[in-house]
Order: structure tokens, then C-alpha cells, then sequence
């Protein structure tokens, strides 16, 4: 690699090379202007020499050849440090020009970085790179501290037109107008003098300059005096195919026209003269000069003894120092001499003896502590090294010393290290070094910002180019230089930078990182007018639920905003803002399946399918069989997508969720939808299909729908705000007011009362493999394309008065009102409940009674004549009589009985089955589904415990315990009544009467229940009809309410389904009793939601068992009471025991009388133990417990019990065996003899009983084998007869 | 404690699974971009340096002004980056291998996807004790 070719040595070669001072005239500069052009500009085309070919001899004895050359000329007005305002103002026009152009590209897409790496750098890179750094150099030319600005020669050109030339020359030279620099001693003011005489051939023939030539030539000298004829061309219409000076004019107004007056005569003088300059004076003045300055420096500083002067010599100079700048040194001193020198070296291209000489000068600036020039050699040095092309280590490390002593030791070196720094860059990146290259960027990157913006985005670049390209690098560069030109006004620029870093970022997960750059985009798009665009980058941002609460609003109001400066009611497509949960979607539609209310919606298909199945006719039937063969084409079109009817809407059930923090209002949601007359069926079968298959046409659909003919169909509008982070159902309907092919495609909404937003279900469903609950095997778009079929009259239902909440065991009556809305008529009603215990379907006559009076039991003893009928299974369906049909303006009422039977919450569904009359249309049926969900608060708890009556085999006790289980009612206790043909129920004590039951209270009250002696012959009588001592009432007092019948229709429909649901296994018929205990809420004013209605609660307790744990029952028979002469003979009773076997077995007794101590207690008074009617139950033990009174008269126990004389020994047989058949009695006497006067216990028997069960029944571990009974208490008391 | 310090776990396919600002400074709203801008700006350097060296930790690797990156990367490529300010080298060196231990026992995890983002509170609170204790 040559380095002179490379974009450094480029550089280098034009930048660093010999400055000719130009001093001219005024009337010169006029002259020239009439081509358009200042005197240097005229020249300076042709002081590029790229075959000069002059031999160069340098310190060195050898002479080399130059090629290439070039030359610098400047007016010596502008030898000066240039003025960094100025420049600045100039760079920022020229960026803001570039800014102007690039807005043409603004719309495009930003190109991606692949395409940017396949092309070549140069196309890249924006071509006023090049033009800002050149210039950023050359913001540092003519500074003290570096020698290749002085000028070498210096060129005084006067006019021909001048009076009096030859003074002219004199003053032009004048210390007066002479640069600063060569004033005060920084630049060697002996420069070698070239005097040139401009001829205007407009003005004069050229005979006149020559004239004036000779005269001077006498004066300056012939080789110093020049003359340049101009202007030739007399027309001033000399066309130059390629003109050489439109690269050298930066605001070319009119490039064709310069030079104009300019023939090929002149330009060839001009090329002439400067061809000579360059040849003849420049480079032999400069060669010279090295030469000289070589010998000075060799002869002070060069060899072993001047290098220890040298260092002995400035150690001593140390402390006059001063510490920041250094020693100011003349263009005398022996450093700036050896600068020069080493310049000089440099622009011949001497590099060796520039390198040596550089070396030298480093070392003693650097002692000096003279950090600007000790930075300027380091940074000659690395360059130098670079042009050697050999060590690149060295280059760099000169080149990186420079730049931290320039950016570290130097006040004000930014600039310096600037250059410095764009030097170094171009060094790393002819190497490829383009990471490297991207840090120094960055490093000289700087504060101002147009500056900083220009490097950062340079930085960018070498990120791009490096290897392997560093993209998020690339990015990050862009966006912070599109930040710092943002900071400058440079909208454009920073638009264009964050355009590329958007291809960089895009699809990026790095949440904020996308927010900043398509937010500031947006802003920017809108700042300069452009909404459309800033709306694309702003719908990217709304998606920002990782920001705060106030960035979210910023965002949001700025989309807004910049949505309504767009104009047009802008219709945005995928608007991102709500979320829609795609997978949350439902249809709902109505086709033979109607529903009553929303909650009936939500039931499982499958539920509802199940309870149909014993209503709806079955499917082949009720559809078309192959006879009818008209309507079979149609129907088996219909079987592919779903059926809907004119005039009934379908409910699109859609999930919004807003995932921002703050609430977003959306108005005007609606569905989108499209429908089809049915010819265009095919037509549009076939484009949809196409149409999925790319995402654009579906965009065009959607607009094409938004705009679609409305009339056909209504679409429900909803308005609803969305709170931060909430899920919104938001129900949608269409109807369709005509028949043909219905489409759901969307749905829309207006986002804040401006933009329209549009969710395509098709796109976003395809994907997914769609399941819907109702229809598996369907795909999803079937279940949003309808065929709609006109309209078919439709039942609407409604159970009056049915309350939410009820107590357990309430019975009320209910009134189903089923209406017809449209024309035609409907039949053959059906209809089944799920729960017939809880929900009864009453009789035609029922409708109009009053409840709960039609219960009582008629005094008159007339019956009702509802005589309940078993019905025939639970759950069997109910036909209404045929007769009935339902029209538009006659609603059909029926009457319901309702028995909330347990507590808990009650799902009650209800399938109404109707016909329709009008034959002909396609749907012969539909169904009407009705939901209810009740809860049921437990109210009353009742339980009955029935023993047998020790004293009698037909009758029990029954204990009834009632206890209220809610804490906000009182109930008053009706009425109990048994059911079954043989049972018998009466209180015990007839005046006892429970109280009113006051909330979570409970009490125990007994009753007794007799067998009926069964009639002979009605054995076959169900057990249901009730004999009539079956009801007892239990309410306080005569309040006039008479009993209710609990055989009337509702009451005992309910009691057969309680049957069903108690039922126990392994019951027999006549071993158990049914209770039902009727009751009434007592009005109170309690919050217990529950509405108060003159209502009846009924609680029915089943198959309570009367057995008791024994299979075996006795009683015991005899006198209670005797009057016996004891003095005569002792007390000889006889007594008689009644067996009887309730099993079903065969059982073997034996009964034995004991006459052990333990047993036979005399008892003080006979009237302490005896069953009182006293509330409550007490289990009596006598072995535990012994009541004695306080007036004990007589004996102690304890000490007759000591005495072991026993009053009383059974007589007769001591064991008695016997064999009693199933459920058969048995008698046996028992005698018993008593001594003295008293009361006895006869309890001291026992009862050992052992079943024989047959041979296949037996093994059941459930029933007990065998066991013994100690003897009831039988109480006998003897008294004396005198 | 470092006065500004992000730290963010990258999966092995670019998308960060964590972010935790662990710094003892407010955070500030606009930091958080340059913050991430920073640290994905620091990956190009993370997948070249990866692969020259055998330790996890990469030490400091990249710099923004005076904000320095240190990274951590785990044997399944899943990169732990920490944006700092304080120079703390065997601090942080601590804090990477305690948050590996954290993330090995969420990948152990039967719920957790590998890759998915971290959403575990219990970890979050781990991670921020870690950084008080070390950063």
C-alpha cells in the first residue's frame, strides 16, 4: 500500500504543502473579476502539479524527483489564524444545505444496514463529510506552532492599468499591510519575492505591457518579473468543456459563466506562470532553505557535545519557565528553525530527514514543557511515520501522545486535537482500524453540538465498516449524533439518523430503547409538518406499559394530537391501543337454540344438549330425509357455516384489555361486517380465500367493509372506558335486517373520541389452530360467517316473581310467561326442568288461585279435586296441551311451583321446546333455553328420632327436634303432618304448643305416633294417600288458620321428589314414616335480602325408621297399681310380656328374670319419675341418677340395699325360651312376688335374642346376629289395703 | 454503593429477561433509555470477547463518558451486564457469580421457560440485596 494514496496521504499531500502570499492591487482583482473570479481563484486550478518532474536535492547529496506538487496560494489578508465564528457559521450552512437535500429522501425507508455494508463506503457516507472535516482542519491553519503555513514565496502582482507599476510593487510590500505573523517574529518576514505585471488585453493591447516589463525589469531584476496577459477573448463567450474552476468557487452561482473572458491563450499563460513558480522558485527557494537551516542545526545541535549544552543549557532555563505556554520562541530560535526545517523536509517529501529532525525538536519542547508545539511535532511525527509507511506502532503512539497532550496540556486544543484526531482516524482506518477509528470520533466529538453530531455519526459509520460489523454500536452512534443534531435545529439530520437506527432497532425487545427512537421520530415527523409519517412512528410507542404513568400520557396526547394535525378521520389500522384478546372471542347467535337471558348463554353446549336430548325430535327426522329432495342442496350449504334469522342479533363477545396505567376512553365500538346477498356467495368465497392469503388485501377489505352499505344489517355502538390494567368484556351485536351471507370481520373503535382503530379476527385467528367451544371441528371463520334466513318467530320467557334468594324449604308460587314477538304462531310446546324438586310445573287451573290459602284443607271435607298424581319419572318432559299455541299479542302464562328443598346454591335450567306452525320455513323447532340461579339459605332444620313406646308395640315416641339455622328470620311452626296409610300422629301433651321460632334457636318437643290397625284389603292403597289423623298442628293457638292438605297437588308433587332423594337403601315400606313440617317466615323488617312473601315453608323428613336398634320389642303388661293386705299373704302379680319380631328372620328369645341385688330399687315416691309433659328431654338413667325428693319418708337406698332382703323375687319360670317367626308376636306370662308395700322397677330381665337368617340372605355383617336387651323399667306400686 | 448502576440479564438470543435499576440515585425517567442504549450498545463487544477468553466474568469491557459495563457471561451464553459508575472490580465480581447462583436456581425452576423474562419478586428482592451488599 502506497500511504500517498490513501485518504490521509491524500490529504496530507494537499494540505501540507508550500504557501505562496499573494499582495495584489485593487485594479488586479478587477480585472479578474470580470471572469467571476478572485485573482487566486484564477490561479489555483493550475497549482495542482501531478507531473511536475523537478529534481529535489535536500541535505542529502543525492537528488530524488518530484511528481506531484501543489501549491497554496493566499492573500496575505487571509495569512491568519482563521476566524472559528466564521467557520462555524460556514460549516452549519453547509450541513443545513445537506439537511435541505436530504429531506427529499425523508420518506424513504432507511436503507437497511446490510444494504448499507454491500456498498462501498464512499456512497455512504454523506459527501459533506469530507467538506466538514476539511475544513475543521483547516480552521488550524497558519497557527504559531507549526512552520508548513509560512509562506515560501511571496507573489506581488499590480495591474498594468496602475499608474506608476514600479512603485506600486514597492508599497504592496509594505511591513504595514504584511500578516500579523511575520510581524511579530513567528514567521521568517525574508521571503523570496516573485513580482508579476497583470495585462487586461480589454483594456490595452498587450504592447503596453510589455512596455512597462522592460521598464522593470531593469528594477527587480529579470527573472523576478512576470507578466500574465488576461482576458483575450474580447466577447467574453469562451465555453470551457470542463471547467477547471467550479471546484474551486464553493457557491457557484452561475459555473459557466467563469472564466468567461478566459481564451485558451490565457489559460495556457496561467499554466505557464504557474509551472514556473512552482519550479523555479518555490521549490529551489525551499531546497535552499534546508540546506541552510540543515548546516545551522547540524553544526548547534547535532553530536555528542551539543547535545549535553544542549540538556545542561535548558535544565538551567527550567525556572524562569512559565508553566503554561511555555517559551514563546522566535522564527530565530534554534527549535523553530528545526520546526521549519522538518516542515520544509516534509513538503519536499524528505520524510527521513523531517523524521530526524521532528525527533529532535520533540525532545526539547517536551523539557521546555511547551505542550502545544511538543504536541504539534508528536502529531508531524506520526503522520511522518505514517507517509514512511513503516512502523505502525510508532505512528500511532506519536498520533495518540498528540492527542491527549493537545486535548490534556493545551488550553483551548480542542481544536488541535481535532485535526489531530481526524488525522489519526484516517491513519486506523487506511489500516482498517475502524473500531479504533469510531472511539477517536467519539473522543473529539467535542461539546458544541453540530460538531459533535457530525463526529458521533462519523463514529457510526466506522461501527458499520469495522469487522465484524458492530450494529447496536452503529445504532447507539446514530441515535446520540441524531440527538445532538436535534440540539442544533438540525431536524432533518436527525430524522435521517434515527431513520437508520430504526433499521437497526427494529424488532428490537429492549423496550426502551425502541420507545426513545420511534417517540422522538414521531415528534420530529410532526415538527416539520409531516403528521402521516409521525402517526406510524407514534402508534410503535403506545404499546409502553413498562413506562411511567406520566410518560404514557405524554405518548398517548402526542399520538393523539399528531393524529388530529394529520387531518382526516384518520383510520388507523392496527392500532395497537387496546389490546384484544383474539382468544378470548365468543359468538353468540341464535338459531334453533334461542336463550332466555345472558346467564343462559353461559351454560355449556353440552349441558344444555343433554337436557334437549328427550325434547327435540332426533336429528335425521327433524332435518331432511332423501325424499324431500328441494331443500336438501340448501341445507347441506347451510351445515358449513352457522344459521342465523332476520332480525335476531349476534352477540360478539370481544376482550379488551388496557395495559397502560392510565385509563383510556374508546367510543363507538362496533363490529365490522359484511353480508352478502346469497348469489354472491361463490364470488366471495373465492376472494376471501385469496384475500387471507396476504395481509394487504386484507387491509384493503377492511376498508372497503368500513364503508360497506350499513343498511343491511344494525350494528350495536358501545361506548367504555378502559381503567388502567383492566380486561373489559365488551358484548357487541349485529343484526341483520336481510337475508343472505353474513360476515364478521372485525371490529373498531374509536380510541379517545379520535382515532378509529380496526382488529381483524381473520388475520390474527388463522394462525392458531381456532377452537371454539361450540364447534371443534369447525375453524374459526366458519364460526363468523352466517347464513342468514328470514325471520322465524321466536318465544321469549320469563319466570315472574322467581326470587334470588329463598330460605330452604319455602314454597311459592311462580308464574312462567312465555310471549311471542313476531307474526307467526308457535305449538306443541314442551318444556323439562333439571330439577324437579326443586321447580314444579303447576296446573292451568293453578294460575289464578291464592296461595297459600288453595292448600288448606277444606272444612267442608269437599276435596279440591287436585289429588296429586305420582307423576311418572323426575325427570320426564312436560307437554303443554295441544291446543295451546303462543301469537304475537296473547302471551302464555303458566303457573310454577317453586320448593327451595335444600340450601346451597340451585342452577336451574329450563328447555322450552316449541314448534313452528309455518310449515314451510326451515327451521321446523326451536328451543328456548331458560338459566336461574337461586341461592338457598338454610332456614330450618328438622329431625325426628322415633323410639318405640316401651309400654305399647303400636305406638312410638317421636322426639322432633326443630332448630333455626338463620339468624335474621322467626318462623312459626305450622303444622306436622305424617304421611302413610297407617300412621297416626298426635302431641302428647295436647295443651303443649311450640313457641315461635326466634332466629338460631331450637327446640325439642315430643309426639306420638300410633299405628293404625291396617284395614283389611287396602293393602294395596298407596302409602301415600294419608289416613285422616295425619296432621297435627302445632301453631299457638286458634288463630283461625286451618291445616293444610298436604296432598294437594304442589305439596305432595314435591313430597314424591324428597322421596326420591332420601330414598335409603334397604328399607322396608312399613318400618319408616314421612314428616312434613310446615311453617311461615314471621314478617320482620331483617336485612336478610330475602323478599317476604306470604309463603309457606314445608320441611319433609323421609323414611324415618321406626325400628329401633333391636330387632326385638316387648312390652310389659300389667296392673300399675295395687291395694294388697300384706298382712295376710304376700303380693303375687301377674304380668303379661308382648314379643314381637320386626326382622326378617326367624328369631330364637330367651327371656330370664334376675333377682341379683343390683337390680329392684325401692323408690321413695313413685310420682318424682314419673314422664312428665315438661319441655325438654331427658334421658332418664336410674342407675346414674336417683331423684329424691325432700320429704323422704321411709327407707335410704344405700342401707336397703346393704340389708340384701329383697321385698320382691320373680315367681314363675326363671328362663323362658321361645321361637318367634318374622314379624309376629308373641306373648308370655310373667309373675312376680312382692313382700312389703312400695314402688318397684320391674326392669331386672333380660332379653337374649338370636337371629336365624336364612341361608342366602345370611352373612351380611351390617345386622347384628345376635344380642341381649337389659329390661325396660315397668314401675309397680303396692299399696296396703287397710 | 455505586451512585448509578443498571443491571439487566440478556438471553442468549438478544432480549433482555431482567432489568433491575440498582443504583443509589433516584431513577431518573431519562436514563432508562440511555441506560439500555449503553448496554446494548455493549453487546457488539460482549460477542467478539466472549469467545477469547474461558472466565465468566469479562471485567470491564465497555465505557460511555464515566458510565463502565461489565459483563458476565454464563456458560449458556445468557449475559449478565452491569452498568456502573464506581470501580469496583472484585465487588462486582461477586455480585455476577451470587446473581449465576440466583439464575441457575430460577432456570431449575420446572415453571420457568428458559429465555422468557424473570418475573419472580423473590428473585427481584435477591438480586437488589446482592447489589446493596456488593456494588
Amino acid at each position: 500500500m502506497d500511504p500517498a494514496n490513501t485518504p490521509l496521504g491524500r490529504m496530507l499531500l494537499d494540505e501540507i504543502s508550500p504557501v505562496v502570499m499573494v499582495l495584489t492591487t485593487p485594479l488586479v482583482d478587477e480585472a479578474c473579476q470580470k471572469n467571476g473570479l478572485s485573482f487566486i481563484e484564477m490561479l489555483s486550478p493550475f497549482c495542482v502539479f501531478n507531473n511536475i518532474d523537478v529534481p529535489v536535492r535536500t541535505a542529502s547529496d543525492q537528488p530524488y524527483r518530484l511528481q506531484k506538487f501543489k501549491l497554496r496560494l493566499f492573500y496575505a489578508s487571509d495569512i491568519r489564524q482563521p476566524d472559528l465564528q466564521v467557520t462555524k457559521e460556514r460549516l452549519k450552512e453547509v450541513i443545513t444545505k445537506a439537511g435541505e437535500e436530504e429531506s427529499l429522501n425523508l420518506h424513504l425507508d432507511a436503507p437497511q444496514p446490510d444494504d448499507l455494508l454491500s456498498r462501498s463506503e464512499s456512497e455512504v457516507l454523506p459527501s459533506w463529510f469530507k467538506f466538514f472535516n476539511k475544513e475543521l482542519i483547516r480552521t488550524l491553519s497558519f497557527s504559531d506552532h507549526e512552520a508548513f503555513d509560512h509562506p515560501v514565496v511571496c507573489l506581488l502582482v499590480v495591474s498594468s492599468k496602475d499608474d506608476q507599476p514600479v512603485n506600486r510593487f514597492v508599497d504592496l510590500f509594505n511591513t504595514d499591510q504584511l500578516p500579523s505573523l511575520l510581524n511579530d517574529g513567528a514567521m521568517d518576514p525574508k521571503i523570496h519575492k516573485l513580482y508579476l505585471l497583470l495585462h487586461d488585453n480589454q483594456d490595452a493591447p498587450p504592447e503596453k505591457a510589455t512596455k512597462f516589463l522592460s521598464e522593470m525589469k531593469s528594477t527587480f531584476g529579470a527573472n523576478a518579473l512576470q507578466l500574465l496577459c488576461i482576458n483575450s477573448s474580447r466577447d467574453g463567450l469562451v465555453e470551457h468543456l470542463e471547467n477547471p474552476w467550479t471546484l474551486y468557487k464553493s457557491d457557484a452561482l452561475s459555473t459557466h459563466s467563469l472564466g468567461r473572458f478566459l481564451n485558451k491563450d490565457d489559460v495556457n499563460e496561467i499554466k505557464d506562470l504557474t509551472q514556473d513558480l512552482a519550479s523555479k522558485h518555490v521549490i529551489p527557494s525551499m531546497e535552499e532553505k534546508v540546506r541552510v537551516l540543515n548546516q545551522q542545526v547540524s553544526a548547534t545541535r547535532k553530536g555528542f557535545r551539543n547535545q549535553i549544552k544542549n540538556l545542561w543549557w535548558r535544565k538551567g532555563k527550567e525556572e524562569s519557565l512559565d508553566a503554561s505556554n511555555g517559551p514563546t520562541y522566535t522564527f530565530s530560535s534554534t527549535e523553530s528553525q528545526i520546526r521549519v526545517l522538518g516542515d520544509y523536509a516534509f513538503m519536499l517529501r524528505d520524510y527521513e530527514l523531517a523524521l530526524s529532525n521532528y525527533r529532535l525538536i520533540s525532545t526539547d519542547y517536551k523539557l521546555d514543557k511547551a505542550w502545544k508545539r511538543y504536541a504539534g511535532v508528536q502529531e508531524m511525527m506520526g503522520v511522518t511515520y505514517f507517509m514512511l509507511n513503516h512502523s505502525r506502532k510508532e505512528a500511532e503512539y506519536c498520533m495518540e501522545n498528540a492527542f491527549n497532550t493537545y486535548l490534556k496540556n493545551v488550553p483551548a486544543g480542542h481544536q488541535n486535537a481535532t485535526r489531530c484526531g481526524l488525522w489519526w482516524i484516517e491513519m486506523l482506518k487506511a489500516r482498517d482500524q475502524y473500531k479504533e477509528a469510531a472511539s477517536v470520533y467519539f473522543h473529539i466529538s467535542g461539546e458544541e453540538s453540530l460538531h459533535s453530531a457530525v463526529m458521533l455519526e462519523q463514529a457510526s459509520y466506522c461501527y458499520l465498516y469495522s469487522k465484524p460489523p458492530m450494529l447496536r454500536k452503529y445504532g447507539f452512534h446514530l441515535v446520540l449524533s441524531g440527538n445532538q443534531y436535534k440540539k442544533c435545529d438540525q431536524i432533518k439530520h436527525a430524522i435521517r439518523t434515527y431513520q437508520r437506527a430504526i433499521s437497526v432497532f427494529k424488532g428490537t425487545t429492549w423496550s426502551y430503547i425502541k420507545d426513545h427512537v420511534h417517540f422522538h421520530v414521531g415528534q420530529w415527523y410532526a415538527f416539520l409538518g409531516l403528521y402521516d409519517a409521525a402517526v406510524v412512528h407514534m402508534l410503535e410507542v403506545l404499546m409502553c406499559a413498562h413506562q411511567s404513568k406520566t410518560t404514557q400520557e405524554l405518548f398517548l396526547k402526542n399520538f393523539l394530537h399528531f393524529v388530529q394535525k394529520a387531518g382526516k378521520a384518520c383510520e388507523v389500522l392496527k392500532l395497537p391501543l387496546p389490546i384484544i384478546n383474539a382468544s378470548s372471542l365468543k359468538v353468540v347467535f341464535e338459531d334453533h337454540r334461542t336463550y332466555a337471558s345472558p346467564a343462559a348463554i353461559g351454560v355449556r353446549e353440552s349441558l344444555w344438549r343433554s337436557f334437549e336430548e328427550e325434547v327435540i325430535p332426533s336429528l335425521p327426522t327433524a332435518r331432511t330425509n332423501w325424499l324431500e329432495v328441494q331443500s336438501k342442496p340448501i341445507s347441506r350449504k347451510r351445515k358449513e357455516s352457522n344459521v342465523c334469522i332476520v332480525g335476531e342479533a349476534i352477540q360478539v363477545d370481544v376482550e379488551f384489555k388496557n395495559p397502560l396505567q392510565i385509563s383510556i376512553p374508546l367510543t363507538n365500538v362496533s363490529l365490522i361486517c359484511e353480508l352478502f346477498e346469497r348469489s354472491d356467495e361463490a364470488q366471495t368465497d373465492a376472494s376471501t380465500s385469496s384475500e387471507l392469503q396476504n395481509n394487504e388485501h386484507i387491509n384493503l377489505t377492511a376498508e372497503r367493509l368500513m364503508n360497506f352499505d350499513k343498511s343491511s344489517f344494525a350494528l350495536s355502538d358501545v361506548d367504555c372506558t378502559l381503567e388502567s390494567g383492566s380486561t373489559t368484556m365488551v358484548k357487541l351485536t349485529v343484526t341483520p335486517r336481510e337475508e343472505g351471507i353474513l360476515n364478521i370481520v372485525g371490529v373498531k373503535w374509536r380510541l379517545s373520541g379520535s382515532v378509529v382503530g380496526c382488529y381483524n379476527f381473520l388475520t390474527t385467528t388463522m394462525k392458531k389452530t381456532a377452537t371454539r367451544k361450540k364447534k371443534q371441528k369447525r375453524s374459526f371463520t366458519d364460526n363468523l360467517k352466517f347464513e342468514v334466513i328470514k325471520s322465524l318467530p321466536k318465544l321469549e320467557g320469563l319466570i315472574h316473581t322467581l326470587p334470588e334468594k329463598v330460605y330452604a324449604g319455602e314454597l311459592r308460587h311462580l308464574t312462567l310467561e312465555l310471549s311471542n314477538m313476531s307474526e307467526a304462531a308457535v305449538k306443541n310446546l314442551k318444556m323439562k326442568i333439571s330439577h324437579p324438586r326443586f321447580l314444579n310445573i303447576g296446573k292451568a287451573e293453578h294460575l289464578k288461585v291464592k296461595y297459600p290459602t288453595c292448600l288448606e284443607k277444606r272444612t267442608d271435607g269437599e276435596q279440591t279435586g287436585s289429588l296429586a298424581q305420582p307423576i311418572e319419572g323426575s325427570d320426564s318432559v312436560f307437554h303443554f296441551p295441544n291446543d295451546i299455541v303462543v301469537r304475537k299479542d296473547s302471551p302464555l302464562s303458566w303457573p310454577l311451583w317453586f320448593h327451595a328443598a335444600v340450601p346451597g346454591n340451585i342452577s336451574l335450567y329450563i328447555v322450552l321446546y316449541y314448534e313452528i306452525e309455518d310449515a314451510e320455513s326451515f327451521m321446523k323447532y326451536r328451543t328456548l333455553r331458560m338459566f336461574y340461579n337461586l341461592e338457598v339459605l338454610p332456614a330450618i332444620d328438622v329431625s325426628f328420632q322415633i323410639s318405640p313406646l316401651p309400654s305399647t308395640l303400636q305406638k312410638f315416641l317421636v322426639r322432633m327436634d326443630v332448630a333455626s339455622r338463620t339468624s335474621l328470620e322467626d318462623f312459626q311452626i305450622h303444622q306436622l303432618s305424617s304421611l302413610g296409610s297407617q300412621w297416626e300422629i298426635s302431641l302428647i301433651d295436647t295443651l303443649f304448643h311450640p313457641p315461635l321460632l326466634m332466629s338460631a334457636q331450637a327446640f325439642t318437643c315430643f309426639l306420638m305416633l300410633k299405628r293404625c290397625e291396617k284395614p283389611k284389603g287396602s293393602d294395596e292403597v298407596s302409602s301415600l294417600t294419608p289416613c285422616i289423623g295425619g296432621d297435627v298442628k302445632l301453631s299457638p293457638n286458634d288463630d283461625g288458620e286451618s291445616l293444610y292438605d298436604i296432598s294437594l297437588s304442589p305439596l305432595s308433587d314435591f313430597h314424591n321428589c324428597e322421596r326420591l332423594h332420601q330414598e335409603k337403601p334397604s328399607q322396608g315400606d312399613s318400618d319408616t314414616v314421612d314428616f312434613v313440617l310446615i311453617s311461615r317466615r314471621v314478617h320482620s323488617e331483617s336485612g336478610s335480602g330475602v323478599s317476604y312473601s306470604p309463603c309457606l315453608l314445608s320441611n319433609h323428613a323421609c323414611h324415618c325408621s321406626i325400628s329401633s336398634s333391636s330387632p326385638i320389642s316387648w312390652a310389659v303388661e300389667g296392673p300399675r297399681e295395687i291395694h294388697h293386705n300384706f298382712s295376710a299373704s304376700f303380693c303375687e302379680v301377674s304380668l303379661r310380656m308382648t314379643l314381637y319380631n320386626s326382622s326378617d328372620a326367624v328369631a330364637s328369645l330367651r327371656v330370664n328374670t334376675l333377682d341379683s341385688n343390683q337390680s329392684g330399687f325401692l323408690l321413695s315416691d313413685s310420682s318424682a319419675v314419673l314422664p312428665t309433659n315438661q319441655e325438654g328431654w331427658y334421658n332418664v338413667s336410674l342407675e346414674s341418677e336417683i331423684k329424691v325428693t325432700s320429704d323422704v319418708r321411709g327407707t335410704i337406698l344405700n342401707s336397703l340395699s346393704s340389708e340384701s332382703i329383697r321385698p320382691i323375687i320373680w315367681s314363675g319360670s326363671s328362663s323362658t325360651k321361645l321361637q318367634l317367626e318374622p314379624s309376629s308376636t308373641v306373648q308370655i306370662p310373667l309373675q312376680v312376688c312382692i313382700f312389703c308395700p312400695g314402688t318397684y322397677d320391674l326392669s331386672n330381665y333380660v332379653v337374649q335374642w338370636n337371629l336365624q337368617w336364612p341361608i342366602d340372605q345370611g352373612n351380611e355383617e351390617t345386622r347384628p346376629n345376635s344380642g341381649t336387651c337389659p329390661g325396660y323399667p315397668y314401675y309397680i306400686t303396692v299399696l296396703p289395703s287397710s | 454503593m455505586a451512585t448509578t448502576a443498571c443491571f439487566i440479564i440478556v438471553s442468549r438470543n438478544d432480549i433482555p429477561i431482567y432489568e433491575a435499576e440498582v443504583g443509589s440515585t433516584v431513577k431518573r425517567e431519562d436514563a432508562a433509555h440511555l441506560h439500555q442504549f449503553i448496554l446494548h450498545a455493549a453487546q457488539d463487544i460482549v460477542q467478539d470477547l466472549a469467545w477469547t477468553t474461558s472466565a465468566m466474568f469479562l471485567k470491564a469491557i465497555d465505557r460511555f463518558n464515566d458510565l463502565v459495563v461489565s459483563v458476565y457471561v454464563t456458560a449458556g451464553h445468557t449475559r449478565f451486564m452491569l452498568l456502573h459508575d464506581s470501580r469496583n472490580d472484585d465487588g462486582i465480581k461477586s455480585f455476577f457469580q451470587e446473581v449465576h447462583e440466583l439464575y441457575i436456581k430460577t432456570l431449575l425452576n420446572p415453571l420457568y421457560l428458559p429465555g422468557s423474562r424473570i418475573t419472580s419478586s423473590h428473585f427481584d428482592t435477591k438480586v437488589r440485596a446482592l447489589a446493596r451488599k456488593y456494588l
